[in-house]
């Protein structure tokens, strides 16, 4: 009822706040003024000690006071939300009887009103009664409010566990355990939840939820709470899961509170990329593209984690060749071409014709005799065409193919395929269709592929970029990609990781 | 074998001072004139001419990664602050007196006394899946934040611009050393030769250090910086004038060279020799310059892109021709541009409005670039370098003691930003941290000579085997410290 209002009066919600917060110190008055009440009241009737009925009002007027300005206070608490409704509602009734009940026995006991109430003393023993045992469930509801429900028992020890027919105790969680195999984890289930269950589900579960929100199971953490959704799949940097924990920690938004245990850094990049990829809930470690900045923590998860961290180096560098015949190269030169080797401790060469423009299909055989020591060939803007493919198919450690601005087709590029070591070819400017890269994409090494100004649809990149995953295809920029890049400069007005409403 | 007698006929030559010939004039001049009777009866000294080459390939002491390199340094030093090192910790500082133990045993280029902190001016955000922290001076470059490695716990030992550029770019604080596009030319020649391997374009002014942070040093004059001009002919004087065609261009060099050869002959100078292979190059640029700067045939959409229009001579200007020039082969393409040191003391020199006019004249095309080279296939075997000679302090400056007109950062040598991106680089990465006011790094520092020993090693070079002998001794880029960066090699 009051959340309209709640929303309008900043002003009104934080006094309420404030107020309603006192709730757990003033909630203490009416439980030990109506327990002195009862015991004192008891201690008179069986005569063990001496004390005035007027007393006994006297505390009974106090603990009906306490008991009210608690109900308020507990009321005004329950407007922010986050607790079990019907747990809330039993204990706010059976707070409101307390209050009624510690009302009426003060009423009836009292010196003034007592004598004015026909069958007052009918009603006061049972009014006491229930008034204190009000307060003995009402203060156990409250617990479970603010500690979840299970918390006088979590730790019953045996035999009475088993008597009374109790689980064995479930360990909490106070660590992750390592994985097997991390490539074969399934992201959310192994890795994302379980940092989850240990420094966030604690008020954010069935019982309890802070701010409206659980995140103890994937629909709900997407439902989010009072701030939004928790997560924004594919985009980490708006999503509140990973904003609040990169907050100053002494930011009030910030995530898990302070005093609280924290996340790493592995843990908050885990759940981001775990966000980019769209928290998907059943895919694996392996079946997702791995980005550089979570390598490390994946790394530290355990075996299987850590692929990849180490300098990648073309396996076709490692081979040892026959170094190449002067003669061979001579006529290579002789051609207008650039021969060098890739560097001082290998054979391998490379061929370019930069500087030989009319270099053609006549030619090619000229690089036949270097079949083994051709590592890098760059051909473009020269005269070759599909019959030169051919012989370069040849090459067999060929790892680098540049054949931009050539008049070369799909009929010529298939016979790329067979080229084990190939890793990178440039197909920008030329007559290549989806089945020519479909072809190409075949090769098992192959990294990258340029197919800019081909004759490659977006569609055909798409379907062959499903199949091979691996494999970087780079089509330019169509004209959608550049109006979008165009309109980049005005977003100036980009929002810091501020304060969360 | 050749190689190693043209080597020694060089080193001689050097070694030729006229304290030497005046030593050995006890000789006599006889011997000088039956010396030079003698010389004509000798084997030809034209084949001892290295002529072009000096300029061809030679072989790295690895298979390199990186076959190119753009750097594109931003002259003044533009704050790191402001741009890609987050500190939103600064921000609650902001106003607030320095702490003193930044202030202890520092010298500052024009702080005094005890300054305030100045908090970041621009709004930060993460980009990309790598979650690259950005602000928004630079919505364009956000768009390819995932090509790119920052390296934020940048530090360097000079606190003014002209030294700083000059360690930066020649690994010395003092004139005389080669730069990084000499020792890369000497080291991987160049391969189009109709075209030089080292090219310089310059806005904006220009760099504070003067042509010797494209300069030659001690190296053969050969592998110096040639600067092109933007706007206008690239090249002054490049056409042949009325009258004059082709042919006759060819055999008036050719006259030329014949006269410069002989005077070689008699007076030994290496640097005839640097003269007659420019010569034989300015023929060939001829054809190739006007071919390769002339942008009025790209594609409007690429024109677009980098928010250009032909006959411009602005930075974004340079970033196509750069393109162009890597396009074909040009091994080193330095970008200089001036006008970034943000003090606060003018609407154009400050950390707010000055700041974000500059970016917003070079963030497009930069980002613009990285699609272009990506998109043509370049960007892999291309090294992208972006950065400045150092950064800017977390305080705000205070010259003379006094409240500036604008807010503004003074030079700060203990903590900046570099970024890099293709050429053998990772992807998306994000390499050393500073501490929570960004005034040092904290965690993995890399020194100017660890970057470049870092590049270097892209090429292909083992930077401490990678030497030149000079004056007795040898000498490297990196001259006596620098560790290559391997965390950042993909």
């Amino acid at each position: 009822m009051f959340y309209p209002l709640l929303q309008a009066s900043g002003w009104f919600s934080n006094w309420a706040l404030f107020i309603g917060r006192f709730h757990p110190v003033l909630v203490h008055l009416p439980i030990g003024f109506l327990l002195i009440a009862a015991l004192l009241e008891t201690g008179r009737r069986t005569g063990k000690i001496s004390v005035s009925e007027s007393t006994i009002a006297f505390i009974l007027f106090w603990s009906a006071i306490g008991a009210t300005l608690a109900c308020v206070a507990g009321y005004l608490l329950s407007l922010a939300g986050g607790y079990e409704e019907e747990l809330l509602s039993d204990h706010k009734w059976q707070g409101i009887g307390v209050a009624a009940f510690a009302w009426v026995a003060w009423l009836v006991k009292s010196d003034r009103f007592g004598e004015k109430i026909p069958f007052g003393p009918a009603f006061y023993l049972p009014a006491l009664g229930l008034a204190t045992i009000l307060t003995m469930t009402a203060g156990h509801d409250g617990g479970s409010l603010t500690h979840g429900e299970g918390y006088l028992t979590q730790y019953t020890p045996e035999p009475f566990r088993s008597i009374a027919g109790m689980e064995p105790i479930k360990e909490t969680v106070t660590e992750i355990k390592p994985i097997a195999n991390v490539q074969q984890a399934v992201l959310y289930k192994d890795i994302v939840q379980p940092i989850l269950e240990l420094r966030c589900v604690q008020c954010h579960n069935e019982s309890k939820q802070k701010g409206d929100l659980r995140l103890d199971q994937l629909a709900l953490i997407l439902k989010g709470g009072k701030g939004g959704p928790g997560l924004i799949p594919g985009k980490s940097a708006e999503s509140d899961l990973i904003k609040r924990c990169l907050l100053p920690e002494s930011d009030d938004d910030h995530m898990p509170p302070k005093g609280k245990p924290q996340l790493s850094i592995e843990q908050i990049a885990l759940l981001s990329w775990w966000i980019e990829q769209g928290a998907p809930a059943d895919k694996k470690v392996s079946e997702l593209k791995v980005s550089e900045q979570v390598k490390p923590a994946l790394a530290s998860l355990g075996p299987g984690g850590a692929k990849e961290i180490k300098s990648v180096e073309s396996p076709v560098l490692s081979l040892k060749v026959e170094p190449a015949d002067e003669k061979d190269i001579d006529a290579l030169k002789k051609a207008g071409l650039l021969v060098s080797k890739l560097s001082e401790a290998q054979n391998l060469i490379e061929v370019s014709a930069v500087n030989a423009a009319d270099f053609g299909d006549e030619q090619i055989t000229i690089l036949e005799p270097l079949a083994e020591q051709i590592a890098w060939l760059k051909l473009g803007g020269t005269k070759i065409t599909d019959a030169s493919l051919k012989t370069i198919a040849k090459l067999k450690n060929l790892n680098k193919l540049h054949l931009e601005h050539t008049g070369i087709t799909d009929a010529g590029i298939t016979n790329v395929k067979s080229l084990p070591y190939l890793e990178y070819i440039n197909l920008v400017d030329t007559k290549i269709t989806d089945k020519g890269l479909k072809d190409v994409a075949v090769v098992k090494g192959l990294k990258s592929v340029y197919v800019w100004k081909s004759a490659v649809t977006d569609s055909g990149v798409s379907q062959i970029r499903k199949q091979h995953p691996g494999l970087m295809i780079v089509n330019g920029l169509n004209e959608e990609e550049v109006a979008k890049f165009l309109k980049a400069g005005d977003t100036i007005q980009t929002v810091t990781a501020e304060k969360i409403q | 074998m050749e190689k190693l007698l043209k080597e020694l006929q060089h080193a001689e030559l050097q070694r030729q001072t006229r304290r030497h010939f005046l030593q050995s004039c006890g000789f006599g001049l006889g011997a000088l004139g039956l010396g030079s009777l003698l010389d004509s009866c000798g084997p030809s000294t034209k084949a001892g001419i290295p002529g072009d080459e000096s300029l061809k390939a030679r072989i790295p002491h690895f298979a390199p990664k990186a076959k190119r390199v753009i750097y594109i340094h931003m002259a003044g030093a533009p704050s790191q602050l402001e741009l890609f090192d987050y500190k939103p910790q600064l921000a609650k500082y902001h106003g607030q007196d320095c702490p003193a133990e930044f202030l202890e045993g520092k010298k500052f280029a024009f702080i005094q006394g005890v300054p305030k902190m100045l908090g970041p001016q621009s709004k930060f955000k993460q980009y990309g899946q790598s979650g690259a922290w950005m602000s928004d001076y630079v919505p364009y470059l956000q768009t390819v934040a995932d090509e790119i490695t920052f390296m934020k716990a940048m530090h360097t030992d000079q606190f003014n611009h002209a030294p700083a550029q000059l360690l930066m770019h020649t690994g010395s604080a003092r004139l005389g050393r080669p730069s990084l596009g000499a020792w890369a030319t000497y080291g991987l020649g160049s391969e189009n030769q109709n075209l030089p391997g080292f090219i310089v374009l310059a806005s904006g002014g220009q760099p504070d250090a003067g042509k010797s942070v494209y300069g030659s040093g001690f190296l053969p004059s050969v592998y110096q910086g040639v600067q092109c001009r933007t706007g206008g002919d690239p090249v002054l004087y490049v056409s042949d004038p009325h009258g004059m065609n082709r042919d006759m261009r060819k055999q008036t060099i050719n006259a030329i060279n014949e006269i410069n050869k002989q005077t070689y002959e008699e007076v030994q100078d290496p640097e005839i020799l640097t003269r007659i292979s420019q010569y034989e190059m300015a023929f060939r640029m001829q054809m190739s310059v006007p071919e390769v700067m002339d942008v009025s045939k790209e594609p409007q959409f690429i024109l677009d892109m980098y928010g250009v229009k032909p006959g411009e001579g602005t930075f974004a200007m340079n970033c196509l021709l750069a393109r162009k020039l890597v396009e074909n082969d040009v091994r080193f393409v330095q970008l200089f541009d001036w006008g970034w040191d943000g003090h606060g003391t003018s609407k154009d020199h400050n950390v707010e409005g000055g700041l974000k006019q500059k970016c917003r004249e070079s963030d497009q095309p930069i980002a613009a670039l990285i699609q272009d080279l990506k998109m043509r296939g370049l960007l892999e075997e291309t090294l992208v370098i972006w950065g400045a000679e150092f950064g800017r302090t977390p305080m705000q400056e205070n010259r003379n003691g006094l409240v500036m007109p604008f807010m503004g950062r003074d030079h700060h040598l203990d903590a900046f930003t570099m970024w890099m991106a293709g050429g053998g680089m990772k992807k998306g990465f994000s390499h050393g941290e500073t501490d929570e006011l960004g005034y040092y790094g904290v965690k993995d520092r890399v020194h100017v000579h660890d970057l470049q020993a870092t590049i270097l090693h892209l090429m292909g070079f083992d930077h401490e085997k990678f030497t030149y002998p000079f004056q007795g001794r040898n000498f490297r880029l990196t001259d006596t410290e620098g560790k290559v960066v391997k965390q950042v090699i993909a």
